[in-house]
């Protein structure tokens, strides 16, 4: 072959052929896979020493006469976690505000995805897909301000109402608002979850159904519910785990008295100097989380979060 | 960190302004001495600080003169002082250079770093010579704090709610005619010990029984209040959400300037006083440390505390100090001792041991 057949930058790929060849040998390419892992392994890794520390933390109590942590290992800060009815009032709260937040998203949540994806508009699509992605451009805490402006006393839903003769009326900071303002911040969450699951329905298996006799409703509980039950049970999952350590929307829209466990833990690292309290709710956040997630895992598999394998 | 800028980089007006404040400093109690073997200087020195009107006053008072006088700029770092402690707290114990020069605090915060023994001595202030007993922190040796000055929570209210004239008692919270249009502190602060006598029982039994402050507190629960941080108490004012809080003059006078038609007393059954004050980390480089307590020490002079606490309405540590305009005489603005005879003072000490608990039995309350 003449010389100047051999391209230059064939000449270039195989002098990084050589390199790559020298550096990672042809019998090493089986440990690719788990090299590429690892970046994901050490950031977990992190997180776990992260957690151990706290663990530590939450072991040791706060010394209030030198506002050091105590020497020795002690289970005082859950005891008093579990002795005292405010901690079991928040943690009520936040369990139940994150389950109803998380029913309330999954049913807004379902027609739109269906919508979107099954609408033969064009137009109307891209008007679904907008309307979603804008409320990201918004961070949670801006959105829960502009709440107060609209929902306050002086806002322009009491304005409007006002129009019609009605007095003010207190629309925000209590338990409903809080909810309102997480299902409003979740929803988007939940259709992303969602869109791709229901995708993956054919339109044909609806079709056939119908042509078997099923109405509109039959085929919708019979054939594409539980079809789209991977995407509800990952729309679930974030949705639930999001609300449950929500901090933002029970500070702002709760007027003070509506705390979920991050507002009570933010409360002991950075109001009352005791960060072993503070570790101690971390921790309980943490467990309760993993439970709810086990307990759903274990009834309802692990939805679109499984990726394809073991979906039930 | 070190200031590089040379003398002949100076504006006129910048080395007029300079002058006319070194004049100034040095008329104060600012001695030539500061100046006579100075360290070398930081670039800037970062204080700490409350945001809205509390940091522009800090700056018109302070820092801007300390600025014109020594050629350091002060850059005001507005993180909370709850959030700003762990964080100084993590420095000093892992040998780091404190993320802040001076720390702007409550008297109560400060003492707990106090306590835990990462606060400078700040007794050899040449200024101190001159301050009010108010200067000095109660319990702790020396001065590894310095009260700069004291607040009152009162009871400020909307006039317009009030026809009959203004609200004289506690148990206007309990009228159930501003239900839903009350607001204290998220944890309670300010509140407790007036709740103390307001539900019939003693100051002298602070912290033992505090059983009558709960059970005012409990009907206080009732009435749905709000509760928040200062900057809520201005917005709630502002949006007709409340007609009554238990706050901080200071907020309430912010509001007034903002054209909020408002006004405060100090209840029959009394009010918080308290003191908030400045104070160094341990952990910096010689020369900074140098510079941050020459910034405190400036901070104790008149002509400062003058313009820094007309910003803020509150009465300084330095004898002789103008009251802001309507003040004089005012229930909030205490100065002789008999304007202290409504004001409840609990021991700082006794509210650092406490306050945790304090705040839990209030949060019990008003999250149950």
């Amino acid at each position: 072959m003449p010389k100047s057949a051999y391209l230059l930058r064939w000449r270039v790929m195989d002098g990084l052929e050589a390199l790559v060849a020298a550096i990672w040998p042809r019998h090493f390419h089986r440990a690719l896979p788990y090299v590429m892992l690892l970046p994901a392994v050490l950031l977990v890794l992190l997180l776990v020493i992260g957690m151990i520390q706290i663990g530590d933390s939450s072991a040791r109590t706060l010394d209030r006469s030198t506002f050091l942590p105590s020497d020795f290992y002690t289970a005082g800060n859950y005891q008093r976690i579990f002795t005292d009815g405010l901690y079991w009032s928040i943690l009520w709260r936040s369990l139940l505000g994150s389950v109803i937040v998380t029913a309330l998203c999954l049913v807004f949540a379902f027609p739109y995805s269906y919508l979107m994806v099954r609408t033969p508009s064009a137009l109307l699509r891209k008007f679904l897909l907008i309307a979603l992605f804008l409320p990201f451009f918004i961070g949670q805490v801006v959105r829960a301000y502009g709440w107060l402006i609209i929902l306050g006393n002086q806002g322009v839903v009491n304005e409007m109402l006002g129009l019609i003769g009605v007095a003010p009326i207190r629309l925000l900071y209590n338990y409903p608002a809080v909810l309102f303002g997480l299902v409003q911040y979740m929803i988007p969450f939940a259709v992303l979850m969602l869109a791709p699951a229901l995708t993956a329905i054919p339109e044909e298996m609806e079709s056939a159904a119908n042509s078997l006799g099923a109405n509109w409703w039959r085929t919708f509980i019979h054939v594409v519910l539980p079809m789209a039950r991977p995407g509800l049970v990952g729309a679930g999952l974030v949705v639930l785990t999001l609300s449950l350590t929500d901090f933002a929307m029970p500070a702002i829209l709760g007027g003070g008295s509506q705390d979920f466990i991050a507002n009570a833990i933010y409360d002991q690292f950075f109001r009352t100097s005791d960060q072993g309290m503070g570790a101690a709710l971390t921790l309980i956040l943490v467990g309760v989380g993993s439970l709810l997630v086990g307990v759903v895992f274990t009834l309802f598999g692990a939805g679109t979060l499984a990726m394809g394998r073991d979906r039930k | 960190m070190t200031n590089k800028t040379s003398i002949l980089a100076l504006s006129r007006r910048r080395f007029l302004g300079g002058a006319a404040a070194l004049g100034g400093l040095v008329a104060t109690g600012w001695t030539g001495k500061a100046f006579a073997q100075e360290p070398e200087k930081p670039a800037e020195i970062i204080v700490r600080a409350w945001g809205g009107s509390w940091v522009a006053s800090l700056q018109a008072g302070v820092s801007d003169p300390f600025t014109a006088a020594t050629g350091i700029a002060v850059r005001h770092d507005l993180t909370e002082d709850n959030e700003i402690q762990p964080k100084v707290w993590a420095a000093v114990a892992q040998g780091r250079v404190p993320p802040i020069h001076i720390n702007w605090d409550t008297t109560t915060n400060a003492t707990k770093s106090a306590l835990r023994g990462i606060t400078e001595d700040l007794s050899d202030l040449p200024n101190l010579a001159n301050v009010t007993e108010l200067a000095k922190p109660v319990g702790l040796e020396g001065y590894p704090i310095v009260n700069t000055y004291g607040y009152v929570y009162v009871l400020a209210y909307r006039p317009s709610a009030f026809p009959d004239g203004p609200p004289t008692s506690l148990q206007v919270l309990l009228d159930p005619k501003f239900k839903g249009r009350i607001a204290l502190y998220n944890d309670g602060i300010g509140f407790h010990f007036p709740a103390q006598v307001a539900g019939g029982g003693k100051l002298e039994d602070i912290p033992g029984n505090m059983e009558p402050a709960w059970e005012f507190i409990r009907k206080v629960k009732e009435q749905q209040p709000l509760l928040g941080e200062d900057p809520d108490f201005t917005n709630w004012f502002q949006n007709g959400e409340i007609d009554l809080a238990v706050t901080i003059s200071t907020n309430a006078r912010e509001a007034m300037k903002n054209g909020i038609d408002l006004a405060w007393t100090v209840p029959e059954e009394g009010s918080k006083f308290e003191t908030d004050g400045l104070w160094i980390p341990k952990g910096l480089p010689e020369n900074e440390l140098y510079w941050a307590k020459q910034y405190i020490n400036f901070a104790l002079t008149k002509e400062a505390q003058q313009v820094w606490l007309d910003g803020l309405g509150l009465p300084g540590v330095v004898p002789g100090l103008t009251p802001p305009e309507g003040l004089a005489g005012d229930p909030s603005y205490p100065t002789e001792p008999e304007d202290f005879k409504h004001l409840i003072r609990v021991p700082t000490a006794i509210q650092v041991e406490h306050e945790s608990e304090w705040f839990s039995a209030f949060k019990s309350i008003m999250q149950g």
